[in-house]
């Protein structure tokens, strides 16, 4: 059936919108709708090949019905492709913006479970999750948005979305961070040990799951 | 901040210095910004002035702390050294602004990713954003554009690979919902307002607060007889 795996897609997209993290790229299927463009496309062509190019819908109901169906189901699989990438490369930006290296996340076998939003599983045993294009575009992204970020250095665009309340906070550190500067001085970081620092100096931390906060 | 602060500012706006006015403007922006179902002109002397001023601070703030700085129990406890202490009021206010600004640019982002091709095709809109904004939506497209084009687009028959088409019954620019409801208080008098596609009009007087349909007030807000809320 024209547009089934469309559908299929369009439900993986659904799906990869309620996740944490990015399931493995449906190559398979993404190959096979495009095959069905391109064979639709085909099809197209060998139905008006006969008429020259003077073809009159009114005097071929039959064909120009045909016809229609086969434009409509190349549009529907090009939006079902278009949703998909769509999704998973919003999902992607997402993971730019939080500070998530999502070309590392996605070949971890083992996740570390890791509190804190975004540190979902990798349920995926594969090597990857993302496509060869996805990675590219990934690192693209990345420049492009440290470079948009670049211009307001002060302000550091990927921080906290959520309201300022303390300037030091409570921090519980969960995995062996090394050394860090911060303008009070060098702050080591080992397993357990707890810190009271300046939030902006350990924000992006945080998020990569080295510490926890505790309020 | 209720109205009564808001109407004690339009009275003796020239009483309050520079700086405050501008954090009522930032502030304002922001909301603005995150309610507004479009895209609303990028406030460029206000964050100038803004973005200039949190770099001072910053500047100021790490030459204090040059000046006796010594590890975090110091700081934590150092509410006895009065130095130590205006370093943390500045720094709490400093992290405050970046918030605001943060905010402020982020709200902005997001809407530029959710209606490219209609910002791209609208001069209007596209002229709303500041020089760094129009970098970073073409920059963006051009990397989506690429990776659809790698990913599937390429392999489609030519007709079909286009990303801005509006041909065959759906359009694929989508722009945004400019009937959406958003909250709206009027700062002066207004006067008569039209709701498009209904006939309901009413009177929007100064303080009075309203629900109404963006695009019926859209006017009124860009000219600053109305605020967003």
């Amino acid at each position: 059936m024209y547009g089934e795996l469309g559908n299929k897609l369009a439900q993986h997209a659904k799906r990869t919108q309620s996740l944490a993290h990015l399931p493995p790229y449906q190559t398979d299927i993404v190959r096979a709708v495009t095959r069905e463009v391109r064979d639709l496309d085909k099809d197209v062509s060998n139905i008006l090949e006969p008429f020259a190019g003077s073809f009159n819908p009114a005097t071929e109901p039959a064909t120009a019905c045909a016809l229609l169906v086969n434009h409509l189901c190349m549009r529907r699989d090009k939006r079902c492709l278009l949703a998909y990438h769509r999704v998973r490369s919003d999902k992607l930006e997402e993971m730019c913006w939080s500070g998530i290296d999502a070309l590392e996340r996605s070949q971890q076998q083992n996740p570390t479970s890791g509190s804190g939003e975004g540190s979902g599983n990798d349920g995926a045993g594969n090597s990857s999750s993302l496509s060869p294009e996805e990675e590219e575009y990934v690192r693209q992204y990345s420049d492009l948005l440290a470079a948009y970020k670049g211009q307001y250095t002060d302000v550091d665009l990927t921080g906290s979305l959520q309201p300022p309340r303390d300037l030091f906070i409570d921090v519980r550190v969960l995995k062996d961070a090394g050394e860090i500067q911060t303008e009070y001085g060098a702050i080591t970081l080992t397993k357990n040990s707890q810190f009271y620092v300046r939030q902006s100096d350990v924000e992006r931390l945080i998020a990569q799951g080295y510490l926890q906060r505790l309020s | 901040m209720d109205i009564d602060d808001i109407l004690a500012e339009v009275s003796s706006a020239a009483l309050i210095a520079p700086g405050t006015r501008d954090l009522h403007a930032l502030t304002r922006a922001w909301v603005a910004e995150r309610v507004a179902p479009e895209l609303l002109p990028y406030p460029t002397p206000l964050l100038d002035r803004v973005l200039a001023r949190i770099s001072e601070q910053v500047r100021s703030v790490e030459d204090g702390m040059a000046g006796g700085a010594d590890g975090l129990g110091g700081a934590a406890t150092g509410g006895a050294d009065k130095e130590k202490f205006r370093l943390i009021v500045v720094q709490t206010e400093l992290e405050r602004w970046k918030f605001l600004v943060r905010g402020l640019l982020r709200a902005r982002l997001k809407k530029i990713d959710a209606h490219p091709y209609h910002i791209l095709n609208t001069p209007d809109v596209l002229a709303k954003l500041s020089t760094s904004e129009t970098q970073y939506l073409r920059a963006h497209q051009a990397l989506l554009a690429a990776h659809y084009k790698s990913s599937f687009l390429g392999q489609f028959p030519p007709a079909l690979q286009r990303l801005d088409d509006t041909a065959g019954g759906v359009s694929m620019i989508d722009a945004p919902d400019v009937d959406s409801a958003v909250f709206v208080r009027a700062v002066r008098d207004v006067g008569f307002i039209t709701v498009e596609g209904t006939d309901t009009e009413f009177e929007m007087k100064r303080g009075d607060v309203w629900v109404v349909r963006w695009r019926s007030v859209r006017q009124a807000v860009e000219s600053g007889d109305a605020e967003l809320i």
